[in-house]
């Protein structure tokens, strides 16, 4: 069993090449042929934080209406939290942020979210460079099981037709940011799916943060991972809020208490309650938020 | 939102076992502050004998309920109110077993003053005052947590002055025991007692302190004429 | 019973039962023997008339049609059905894949999709006889460049492969996991990428065994090729012309009166028989490198 790397000397790393690759961001800008979502452009030098802020979100599957007029913001290089029991609406609300929702058939949002104050839903807003702009990782790892580790890490990049891109240097800073580099530096041509499933998340991940998001949006991403393997990725949370926005949806709370500054309580698809975690989980306001946190039930 | 109580019943009822243990402690302390002022009335040394041995119970369920806490947040990791609750019966049953000691501290000055000491009644009759509303206030800070009652809880501190106002009294009156020093070694004794009396009802107001916590999720510590409200 | 109830917790085997498995285990392996029986029968018979057959000259001459003399092999047959298959793949394996594509990443559950579903599965199940009759109508009767010519008769042959690529393809497609478009979506890509760089190479496998499949099954048909592109002896590359296949080939020969025409037939039969077995082959080994559920 190989040493994991140590987390103290990866955070160093991460927040190294963090200001490399904004200059390399800036060379990006120069090369891209389209207009970047604007916030990304006009970013400072150096780690400006990107915020999301919802306004009156609701979001439909038909008639159904699952989310209701939630307002809330997601302050930037934080991670907040969204729990709720099931079927509260998190998933769906938070698959609104990365316009994820409306490719189900039949169902559409409503309201406003905005990125750095630009609407996402704007119709002169392409919906592709929204989700080049907030990733998401998902609950079950699904790396591309025809490609190779290497492939995968780039996947992100040459799907979404970045070009002028270092790609053996971005995988690598990928990997190393998602805590996977030693793991995998000498196989990086063997295939995606041939890694352990906290591997493969932490692969997911690394493909996610490759194309250089702001937003990093996570479903339940330890929920199929076993209990060590849970930690390391609550672990690369706490590190990968240094570059990105987070905002993590989980069923488990004490993994929200355990890594999020914030935390959200849906039910029934309202925001019932948010605010600083130690708060919601030692003297919450509101009775339900009580009533959940502490089993009574859910 | 089916089931309100039927979640966590196991959780429910060893964190119910809890409080009551410590309640529980809370009557023993009463217990043993009937005997005290029974044993300082009549200067009966084999009581005071009989409080010693008795703190025994009081140090049991000390670390009883202080393993069961450890155990209950080890296991359950509760939340909210629960842990507020369980934070506060920490620092309840730990107010208990202070009583208990000052108890004892008590029976061990009776049998110092001899089976005829020279009593002054005026002394002794501010010192059994000071035990009586002390015990009431353990009782009262009793009442305030079982029943989360925030006020009463608060009026324990207006108790508490009392005591103190006494306290204060009665090593006035120490001072000006006298020439006979048997007399000067019963009062400044009976200074001792009084102060060990009044360390009894700070535990209380303290225990109320906790009530107000476990309500609102607040601490503040209530104004005392020890620690003067600004 | 006043027996202990752990002993009796588990009730034994009652020799009812045993029976009754071993009966039906014994029936379903003799209702397998007996499906064997004609397939054996087959081969066997394949391989004892048409191996007579086989020499040299078989494969390399064409035949001459002499009723006298020496008939001659069977090679224009041979490459007669290979390119008639092979325009016939190239009309139907994309269009077929097309479809495919089109109802599990488009049309999905809509009104319409179903409809094209439905139709999709009535093509299988038209006679291969009444895609030639329609060919003959459409393209030979009406002098569509010609009469009978090798390009009417590989889209007759075209029309039999499509429903069955696409049956075959739209399985596959449907077997990748949303979950992978789903990731390639949130990437940033945009949707036909998806289907181009993701969905594609993942179900290839599949594709390619279910395209290889219905080659396999368009090579031995006879009649479509009966009334589009009929008989004839020669070779030629131009597929404007008439060309020979080795069903028609086949088909000639076995009426015959001549007994070594008719054992050219057996082994133009055979020849058939080994080239769809070696494309099948070659399918299943395809099929071993996906990485789907079956």
């Amino acid at each position: 069993m190989s040493a994991d790397p140590d987390p103290k000397e990866d955070a160093r790393t991460v927040s190294d090449i963090s200001t490399r690759s904004e200059q390399r961001r800036a060379r990006d800008r120069d090369a891209r042929p389209t207009a970047p979502v604007p916030s990304a452009a006009q970013a400072a030098p150096g780690r400006a934080g990107h915020t999301i802020a919802l306004e009156k979100l609701s979001a439909y599957y038909g008639e159904t209406r699952a989310v209701r007029d939630v307002d809330l913001t997601y302050a930037a290089n934080q991670v907040t939290a969204m729990i709720g029991p099931s079927g509260c609406g998190k998933s769906t609300l938070v698959r609104c942020i990365n316009r994820m929702h409306e490719e189900i058939p039949g169902a559409r949002a409503e309201g406003k979210v905005t990125l750095d104050d630009v609407d996402i839903y704007d119709s002169s807003i392409d919906v592709t460079m929204v989700r080049r702009v907030i990733g998401m990782v998902f609950q079950k790892p699904n790396p591309f099981p025809t490609m190779s580790i290497f492939d995968n890490v780039a996947a992100g990049l040459r799907l979404s037709g970045v070009r002028g891109v270092d790609l053996r240097e971005r995988v690598e800073w990928a990997l190393r940011a998602a805590g996977l580099w030693d793991e995998v530096k000498d196989r990086l041509g063997a295939p995606g799916i041939s890694l352990s499933g906290g591997q493969q998340q932490r692969l997911c991940i690394a493909r996610t943060i490759a194309v250089e998001p702001e937003v990093v949006l996570m479903d339940e991403p330890a929920s199929a991972l076993d209990p060590i393997a849970t930690l390391k990725i609550e672990d690369l949370v706490h590190e990968l809020k240094e570059r990105f926005t987070i905002v993590i949806v989980t069923h488990n709370m004490q993994q929200a208490a355990r890594v999020a500054a914030t935390t959200a309580f849906m039910l029934n698809g309202e925001l019932i309650e948010h605010g600083p975690t130690d708060k919601i989980f030692s003297n919450p306001n509101d009775s339900r938020t009580e009533d959940y946190i502490t089993g009574k039930f859910g | 939102m089916a089931d309100h109580h039927n979640t966590r019943q196991h959780f429910r009822d060893e964190l119910r076992r809890l409080e009551e243990g410590t309640l529980g402690g809370l009557d023993i302390i009463r217990e043993q502050m009937d005997r005290t002022l029974e044993a300082l009335e009549h200067q009966d040394v084999e009581l005071a004998e009989m409080i010693m041995l008795d703190d025994d119970r009081v140090d049991g369920r000390y670390l009883e309920i202080n393993q069961g806490i450890l155990s209950l947040l080890a296991l359950q990791a509760p939340v909210a109110s629960d842990l507020r609750l369980v934070a506060a019966l920490l620092h309840v049953i730990k107010h208990v077993e202070r009583m208990g000691d000052q108890c004892v501290n008590i029976a061990k000055l009776i049998p110092l003053s001899g089976h005829e000491p020279p009593v002054r009644e005026d002394i002794k009759g501010l010192v059994l005052r000071m035990g009586r509303a002390a015990r009431s206030e353990v009782l009262q800070s009793r009442a305030a947590f079982a029943t989360r009652d925030v006020e009463l809880a608060a009026d324990l501190s207006r108790q508490d002055r009392e005591v103190n106002v006494l306290n204060r009294e009665v090593f006035r009156l120490a001072i000006h025991a006298g020439d006979d020093p048997d007399t000067r070694e019963w009062a400044m004794h009976q200074t001792m007692i009084a102060r060990a009396i009044e360390r009894i009802g700070d535990n209380a107001v303290d225990i109320g302190e906790q009530v107000v916590f476990v309500v609102s999720g607040l601490f503040r510590e209530f104004p005392t004429s020890t620690a003067p409200a600004i | 019973m006043s027996v202990s109830v752990t002993r009796a917790a588990i009730p034994p085997l009652t020799r009812r039962r045993r029976v009754t498995d071993n009966a039906m285990r014994g029936l379903a392996l003799a209702l397998t023997l007996l499906a064997l029986v004609p397939l054996v029968l087959i081969l066997y018979y394949l391989l004892k008339k048409g191996l007579s057959a086989f020499s040299v000259d078989f494969f390399t001459t064409d035949p001459t049609g002499r009723f006298l003399g020496d008939p001659g092999g069977i090679r224009s047959a041979i490459l007669g059905t290979i390119e008639i298959v092979v325009i016939a793949s190239a009309f139907a394996i994309p269009i077929g894949l097309g479809v495919a594509l089109w109802l599990v990443e488009y049309g999905k559950d809509g009104r319409f999709a179903n409809l094209v579903r439905y139709f999709i599965d009535v093509m299988t199940g038209v006679p291969s006889v009444v895609f030639g009759l329609f060919v003959y109508i459409v393209l030979v009767v009406t002098q569509v460049a010609g009469t009978f010519a090798a390009w009417k008769g590989a889209v007759a042959l075209s029309l039999l492969m499509l429903p069955i690529v696409t049956r075959s393809a739209e399985v596959v497609l449907s077997l990748v996991p949303d979950s992978l478009r789903e990731a390639a979506l949130a990437l940033g890509a945009p949707r036909w990428r998806v289907i181009l760089r993701i969905v594609i190479p993942t179900a290839l496998p599949g594709i390619v065994t279910g395209s290889l499949l219905a080659v396999a099954r368009a090579a031995g048909e006879t009649a479509p090729l009966l009334f589009s592109v009929a008989f004839v002896n020669g070779w030629s590359l131009d597929p404007s012309l008439r060309m020979n296949s080795l069903p028609l080939q086949i088909f000639n020969d076995v009426g015959q009166a001549q007994d070594r025409l008719v054992t050219r037939a057996w082994g133009a039969a055979l020849t058939l028989v080994l080239m769809i077995l070696i494309l099948t082959l070659i399918a299943r080994v395809v099929q071993r490198r996906s990485r789907l559920a079956p």
